[in-house]
């Protein structure tokens, strides 16, 4: 049986899951990735000031504040981008550590006051949620934690379902929004500011660490499986709640640390999908062009036979020193071209078949004029023409 | 008959970093004519497009659409931009791209439905790709995302067009059955403004034509001004292009 405290802990690794992989879908499609890494550090001073005013790691304000801090990265690493001095990765780079170590002085500084410390801040403490309570008049209703990653998700669930739209055509085409007049601007900053307030709001409970691991991890997933933007939302928050839920119960059997756990977890599944994707995966890929070798031979030699009319080329015996392939390569170009009917054996002389012919006579157009709907109807025979 | 002004740019003048890329451009271009934007790489010719539509902020001067701004003509004006400037990987298929096109009209907020489900695939037929409604998009070729952008512009069912080089990388077919729907929108009275890039094909395809270099060298008919003295001009090397009469 679980516990009141062990339900909660995954109660609010799966929510903090959910609300971190909406906006990553967006950050992965809009090639962002890195600036998740830099909010989710920058943001550290933030919280630091936040927690001197309110002295309380749940309260909205700190929220808010922190959130500022968050954006203020954005602006800062797009203002030095916009110089033309450095690139936009140098000037992630030159910034969020920056942030991040005023946040770490401050608390040195105050390390007697202040009830933070630096391995809270990057791998957050999961394990502690349950305990700080939000008592309403003096009812117990939940982990604060809880409490604060619901009403963000909620929050980010209602601006998905009503910005969808924007969202979409300004990630894929911000001009064609521009000109639409939804501007791409207050798009980007309304993506930055929750992905700001979704990442203070995780941080207490998941850190820094796998904040970022929760926002990218399960979007990079959810890509090589999908060609659809609203299933590829609905996959990465089905990683993210699996890996929340099968990484607390790794860390629970190996007693380590929960966040270190749930982002093995979140590796581990993106290895998997990465090899054994049905057509991005690496496995895939390397049938395909296996594939896509063997089709180049068959039509090399289909075009050896509609070339050559004299017999002795085309003897079976004589084939492999004409075309200069090995034997076990011959063997399943025979093999293939005899499966799909387009060769025939005359007393050991090979010929092409009349489907053989018509074949081999589309495939040279289609290599001259390089016109895709000729092909149309024998993509569905070859990976050849798949492009 | 004095025709009606489409898009009239006065005194524009756009900079990237301080370095001027257009120079106190006025341009006027009346209602009804297919024109090409011509000028060598770097001569500002999308940078004008983009400043007309409001996504670059011009340093000084004004654009006006049939008389107004263009936040107020936004409606009328549908644009197809160079295909390099997405990304074709992007998880949708051919029916959504060109379902975007209907957004405008939708504004803030309200998701499409059916009737514009319908528009789109009625654009889709026009441009012969209905039967690749579903494909997702980088399995496309260059010709045929090419013509899903000209599909999203269609279902925008503007009265001026601006296309930046929809021609670039894509085949003979394709071409031939973009031109032919440009002429089509022409002669229902549409203003179909295009950056262009390959001069001999400059008197067949359109009636008008602007020479841009960074300043505009000369606009108007085709038959009027494109020869080899405005060509010279433009490139600034000895041009000569036989114009077949």
């Amino acid at each position: 049986m679980m516990s009141n405290a062990q339900i909660e802990i995954q109660l609010i690794a799966s929510l903090v899951a959910i609300a971190c992989a909406i906006p990553g879908t967006f950050l992965v499609l809009r090639k962002m990735a890195m600036i998740s890494d830099a909010i989710s550090h920058s943001i550290l001073p933030g919280i630091v000031v936040g927690f001197f005013i309110t002295q309380d790691l749940n309260s909205p304000l700190l929220i808010l504040l922190a959130a500022l801090t968050g954006i203020i990265t954005v602006v800062l690493v797009e203002y030095i981008q916009k110089t033309g001095l450095v690139k936009e990765d140098t000037a992630i780079g030159l910034v969020f550590p920056i942030l991040f170590s005023i946040g770490v002085i401050m608390i040195a500084k105050n390390a007697n006051d202040v009830h933070l410390d630096i391995d809270a801040v990057l791998l957050g403490e999961l394990a502690f949620t349950p305990f700080d309570r939000f008592i309403v008049s003096g009812v117990d209703v939940g982990p604060k934690s809880l409490w604060v990653i619901g009403v963000i998700l909620l929050i980010t669930i209602a601006l998905l379902v009503a910005f969808f739209k924007e969202l979409k055509v300004s990630t894929f085409d911000a001009g064609l929004a521009a000109s639409l007049g939804f501007s791409p601007a207050v798009i980007h900053y309304g993506l930055m500011t929750v992905s700001s307030i979704t990442t203070v709001g995780a941080f207490d409970a998941v850190g820094a660490i796998l904040v970022v691991a929760l926002m990218i991890s399960p979007a990079a997933t959810a890509y090589l499986l999908t060609n659809n933007l609203k299933r590829m939302l609905v996959l990465a928050i089905c990683f993210g709640v699996f890996s929340a839920i099968s990484g607390y119960w790794l860390a629970h059997f190996l007693d380590a640390s929960i966040a270190g756990s749930i982002t093995t977890m979140l590796g581990l599944l993106f290895l998997a999908v990465y090899l054994f994707a049905p057509s991005k995966g690496v496995i895939a890929v390397i049938y395909r062009e296996k594939q896509q070798r063997t089709e180049v031979s068959l039509l090399t030699f289909l075009l050896h036979l509609k070339n050559h009319t004299e017999e002795r080329e085309r003897h079976v015996n004589h084939l492999n020193e004409h075309i200069n392939w090995q034997k076990v390569r011959s063997k399943t170009v025979l093999d293939l071209a005899l499966k799909n009917n387009m060769i025939q054996f005359e007393k050991n002389i090979v010929s092409l078949t009349e489907k053989g012919d018509a074949f081999t006579s589309k495939a040279i157009d289609y290599i001259i004029t390089n016109e895709d709907a000729q092909i149309e109807d024998m993509k569905d025979d070859f990976f050849l023409f798949r492009g | 008959m004095k025709k009606n002004i489409a898009v009239q740019v006065d005194d524009l003048t756009v900079a990237y970093n301080y370095k001027p890329v257009l120079w106190d451009i006025d341009l006027e271009i009346p209602e009804g004519v297919l024109m090409a934007i011509v000028g060598p790489n770097g001569a500002g010719k999308s940078t004008l497009i983009k400043s007309i539509l409001g996504i670059l902020k011009p340093i000084a001067g004004s654009v006006s659409i049939f008389g107004k701004s263009y936040e107020k003509q936004r409606h009328l004006v549908a644009y197809v931009p160079q295909k390099g400037s997405v990304d074709w990987d992007f998880p949708t298929t051919a029916l959504d791209v060109v379902t975007m096109g209907t957004y405008g009209s939708l504004g803030w907020i309200k998701r499409p439905g059916q009737k514009e489900k319908k528009e789109s695939l009625e654009a889709l037929e026009k441009v012969g790709m209905l039967a690749f409604k579903n494909r997702q998009i980088s399995q496309l070729s260059g010709g045929q995302q090419q013509r899903i952008f000209l599909a999203r512009a269609l279902v925008q069912n503007a009265s001026i067009y601006f296309m930046d080089e929809p021609f670039q990388g894509v085949d003979a077919t394709t071409e031939i059955a973009i031109i032919n729907i440009l002429k089509e929108l022409r002669k229902a009275g549409k203003t179909v403004v295009v950056v262009h890039h390959d001069l001999q094909t400059v008197p067949e395809y359109f009636d008008w034509v602007t020479f841009l270099n960074v300043k505009k060298i000369a606009t108007g008919p085709v038959k009027d001004i494109f020869n080899d003295d405005n060509l010279t001009k433009t490139y600034g090397i000895n041009y000569k292009v036989s114009i077949q009469e």
